[in-house]
């Protein structure tokens, strides 16, 4: 009995298509040719070949939709952000050669590492260390504290913390005994999401609740006490809705962004303006001003995105995080332990959850809350820490496989 | 092993089900709101395509050119009062008044082509030009309007009940579009803000078509007899009649034709609040009005609280705002068996190549009445022009309804002063004409507003409509 993985190069083919067609295009933008344009996209096809072809070569088992994934929505965000800015393309090409480092050590240390034991309790001083620092010494930008300068490198820490936060979730949720751990980790969570919420990094704190309340009802499947996290949370909404001013703004400018067209609501209408201009088929690549919309570069990309490609194009790129999120669920409803079965579902349900809310808020079909669109925002800390979690879905992908190989090796097949 | 599998499975469930709710959200809005969020004038890109694109031609329902693009600028009619008279509607290619020159920009400017088009244009280097667009208004029709109010500020609005064309839509002071600039630092000056579809007014008796048709739909809670004596104490406060004239013993269509105060006030309170609200809600008030060919405010009806507050808000009077648009749809709703149609304002839009990007497709916005109800209320209209307060409306060997209004409002002064309206339709099926009229602070709707009306609709009829 042979079994033979089926390639995803097919896919990757059309993927290296849509980039070099749309970096053609913006080559010849402004009448004659820029070669930094075209050296751009033929170098990132470049890099897009062979991250697949050495991942799959090292790690024979990993899933090549996820990666093949990944990379169409990394691809879509070099295009987006070329357009705007060619100066942070290339800064973001850099940053994802650094995510591929964090994506290969991170399907390392899963297989190697079992559910990482006592690591746990030094990931989770970790990550409440990274968060206090954004809160002691981060820069404010854009209302939230969550800038920190490190070595003339501006980061992000609440980013790379979300990483090690799902590592400890998962250990503790799938822990044997299970009151004993499960309560101080939700006490260890509840203080993260505090900190998070003084520093005002809204986005981040409602990440954390959420993939927090995801994995505690994975882990246990305790529906009744889900519900009541739920309630818990909401009255936490709430009541920083009556408290704090800026989380007020932002509820009152989601139900009419209109009356402050100029003033509060300016990032909120001109997204929607955005969209709008864009409509079905978009406005075509470099014909827009997504320029126009503040941040349009990181949480604002998807209006961008929609304006130039149009809702087709908008909901293609859902779709294709759909994806993800089924593969993702498919490692996770593979996986041989709960702590694996744990850990890659709170990676695809943070990336899932992070997705949502941002889309969510640029549409205005929930309040604004600034998070980065996963692969295709600008951002360093973001881009890295979502290849991390990729790395770890890899990971336990790879396990799975090494698994079956030997299944079916131990009854005289092979897997090519 | 504890397994995670089956919660898992039902999470999956939950989020396959956000991301549905997302998509459709996204396509719903865009196909719902998308056309109005484009045409805000605080849209940049209509500005930045300015250079690039030339702006097509706007023309009235006769293809009579409103506005052009010679070169860079932007041409219109060497009739001064022509081009004023249409000066709302029309708009301003800066974003300053919200006419066809930002809403319809989708048109004008070319974005409605599609992007193959659009990329090979950037790539020739070709100097695009926009689509052409054609209003449903009649230039000369509200030329004639313009003159005929005069000095007098306020609004006229013409249109046809059948299909919703606005035939003209004239608001005073209007704008010189050649000095559009010279306006913007002004104070005081008023003429950018469109009182057709932007001014909200006290409807005062206008009203009483609105209460009518609550009685006419609630019988068993018609006021069977009543004695005006002029003023009537209710709530330990007075209700008046125009002048304080008593109008002796009546019943509710002599009270219409003499638009008696006592009785209707009288009469609310029989009614209720709560039914006078769901009856002008039925109406189109407090509804957001998300018309495809305009921005237009909302009516306002809030519901009364004390018994001197309902007796005075369903004489048109309390908090009740209306906009002359939503007035002349009104009275056209009565003259259309009790349909009420959307108001249009573009007929066509026709790209450089001869492509129609757009043809009015007429489109009921709600019933508000039944067809009997609205024949009733038909009569009594008619007889309020014939036999009643509106005679200065009547045309020459048509048959025409409507109801004045004389609404009362307090000036930046502090000094009572009093609104002139009046609405109404000519009922004969080759007319279909509904009008509304008001004049700021001009006095008795009789007196004032129902002639404007009279000129108005002679002059619709005289063109043909």
């Amino acid at each position: 009995m042979i079994y033979v993985r089926r390639s995803a190069a097919v896919v990757l083919f059309f993927i290296l298509l849509l980039v070099l067609s749309a970096f053609g295009l913006l080559a010849f933008r402004d009448g004659q040719f820029d070669i930094i344009a075209a050296a751009f996209g033929i170098g990132a096809c470049v890099l897009f070949v062979t991250l697949y072809n050495v991942a799959k070569t090292v790690f024979r088992h990993i899933d090549r939709y996820v990666l093949i994934i990944c990379i169409f929505l990394t691809g879509i965000g070099f295009i987006m952000q070329y357009r705007l800015n060619p100066e942070y393309a290339l800064r973001q090409i850099i940053m994802f050669a650094i995510g591929i480092v964090a994506l290969f050590i991170a399907i390392a240390a899963v297989k190697k590492a079992g559910n990482f034991g006592k690591w746990n309790y030094i990931f989770m001083a970790g990550v409440l260390g990274l968060l206090l620092l954004s809160l002691l010494f981060a820069r404010v930008i854009g209302g939230a504290r969550n800038w920190v300068q490190i070595l003339g490198m501006s980061m992000q820490p609440s980013e790379f913390a979300k990483v090690l936060f799902i590592v400890t979730a998962a250990y503790f949720f799938s822990n044997k005994n299970r009151i004993a751990s499960i309560l101080p980790f939700l006490l260890f969570s509840a203080a993260c999401i505090l900190v998070l919420v003084l520093s005002k990094d809204l986005g981040a704190a409602i990440l954390y609740a959420l993939t927090t309340l995801v994995m505690f009802f994975a882990g246990t499947g305790r529906a009744l006490l889900t519900l009541a996290g739920m309630g818990i949370l909401s009255a936490g909404a709430y009541a920083s809705y009556r408290l704090f001013p800026h989380v007020k703004t932002r509820v009152d400018i989601w139900q009419n962004p209109w009356v402050a067209e100029r003033t509060e609501g300016y990032q909120i209408v001109q997204a929607l303006m955005a969209i709008a201009s864009g409509s079905l088929f978009g406005m075509g690549l470099g014909l827009g001003s997504p320029a126009s919309i503040p941040a349009s570069y990181t949480d604002f990309i998807f209006a961008g995105l929609c304006e130039e490609f149009g809702i087709i194009a908008g909901v293609a790129v859902i779709l294709f995080y759909l994806l993800f999120v089924l593969r993702g669920a498919l490692i996770a409803l593979n996986a041989r332990t709960l702590f694996h079965q744990l850990l890659v579902f709170g990676c695809t349900a943070m990336l899932c959850l992070q997705c949502f809310v941002i889309i969510a808020g640029v549409i205005k079909m929930i309040p604004l809350t600034g998070i980065t669109l996963p692969f295709i925002s600008y951002g360093g800390s973001s881009m890295v820490s979502c290849m991390a979690l990729v790395g770890i879905i890899e990971g336990v992908a790879v396990k799975n496989g090494e698994y079956d190989e030997k299944k079916i090796e131990s009854i005289g097949g092979a897997v090519l | 092993m504890t397994d995670a599998r089956k919660n898992i499975r039902f999470l999956i469930f939950v989020f396959v089900l956000l991301f549905a709710a997302m998509i459709f959200y996204l396509v719903y809005a865009i196909t719902v709101y998308g056309e109005r969020w484009f045409a805000s004038p605080n849209n940049p890109r209509i500005g930045s395509v300015k250079g690039d694109v030339q702006a097509g031609t706007i023309n009235d329902r006769n293809g009579e050119k409103l506005a052009w693009s010679n070169g860079e600028d932007r041409e219109y009619s060497s009739d001064s009062s022509l081009r004023e008279s249409v000066s709302h509607v029309v708009g301003d290619p800066y974003g300053m008044t919200r006419g066809a020159e930002s809403f319809y920009a989708k048109y004008l400017y070319g974005f409605a082509e599609d992007a193959v088009e659009r990329i090979s244009d950037v790539l020739v280097g070709q100097k695009r030009r926009g689509s052409d667009v054609w209003l449903t208004v009649d230039a000369k029709l509200s030329d004639s309007i313009l003159r005929a109010m005069g000095d007098r500020k306020g609004a006229v609005v013409i249109l046809n009940y059948k299909t919703g064309e606005v035939l003209a839509s004239v608001s005073n002071p209007a704008f010189d579009p050649y000095k559009i600039k010279s306006y913007s630092g002004k104070t005081g000056s008023t003429a950018l803000f469109d009182r057709a579809t932007m001014g909200r007014y006290p409807p005062g008796s206008t009203f009483k078509v609105i209460t009518t048709a609550a009685v006419l739909e609630n019988p068993e809670l018609e006021l069977k007899f009543h004695d005006c004596l002029g003023t009537a104490e209710i709530g330990g406060k007075d209700v008046q009649c125009a002048g304080k004239t008593a109008h002796g013993e009546e019943d509710l269509e002599e009270a219409f034709y003499k638009s008696c105060n006592t009785f209707f006030a009288t009469q609310s309170l029989q009614l209720k609040g709560e039914l006078l609200k769901k009856e002008a809600e039925k109406f189109g008030f407090n509804d957001d009005f998300m018309f495809d060919d305009m921005v237009a405010y909302q009516s306002v009806y809030s519901k009364p609280e004390s018994d001197i507050d309902t007796a005075w808000s369903g004489v048109g009077q309390y908090k009740d705002l209306m906009t002359p648009l939503h007035a002349a749809m009104i009275a056209g709703s009565i003259a259309n068996k009790g349909v009420m149609m959307e108001p249009k304002f573009l007929k066509t839009a026709q790209s450089p190549t001869g492509t129609v990007l757009y043809s009015l497709q007429t489109e009921v916005y709600r019933t508000p009445v039944s067809e009997s109800v609205a024949g009733e209320l038909k009569k009594l209209m008619l007889g309020v022009v014939s036999k009643g307060t509106g005679s200065a409306a009547r045309v020459g060997g048509l048959k025409v309804g409507g109801k004045t209004g004389t609404a009362e409002y307090m000036d930046d002064k502090g000094k009572k002063k009093e609104h002139a309206w009046f609405i109404g339709f000519i009922d004969d099926t080759k007319h279909p004409l509904a009008v509304a009229v008001i004049l700021e602070g001009a006095g008795s709707g009789g007196k004032y507003a129902a002639p404007v009306a009279k000129k108005a609709l002679d002059k619709a009829v005289d063109l043909g409509y």
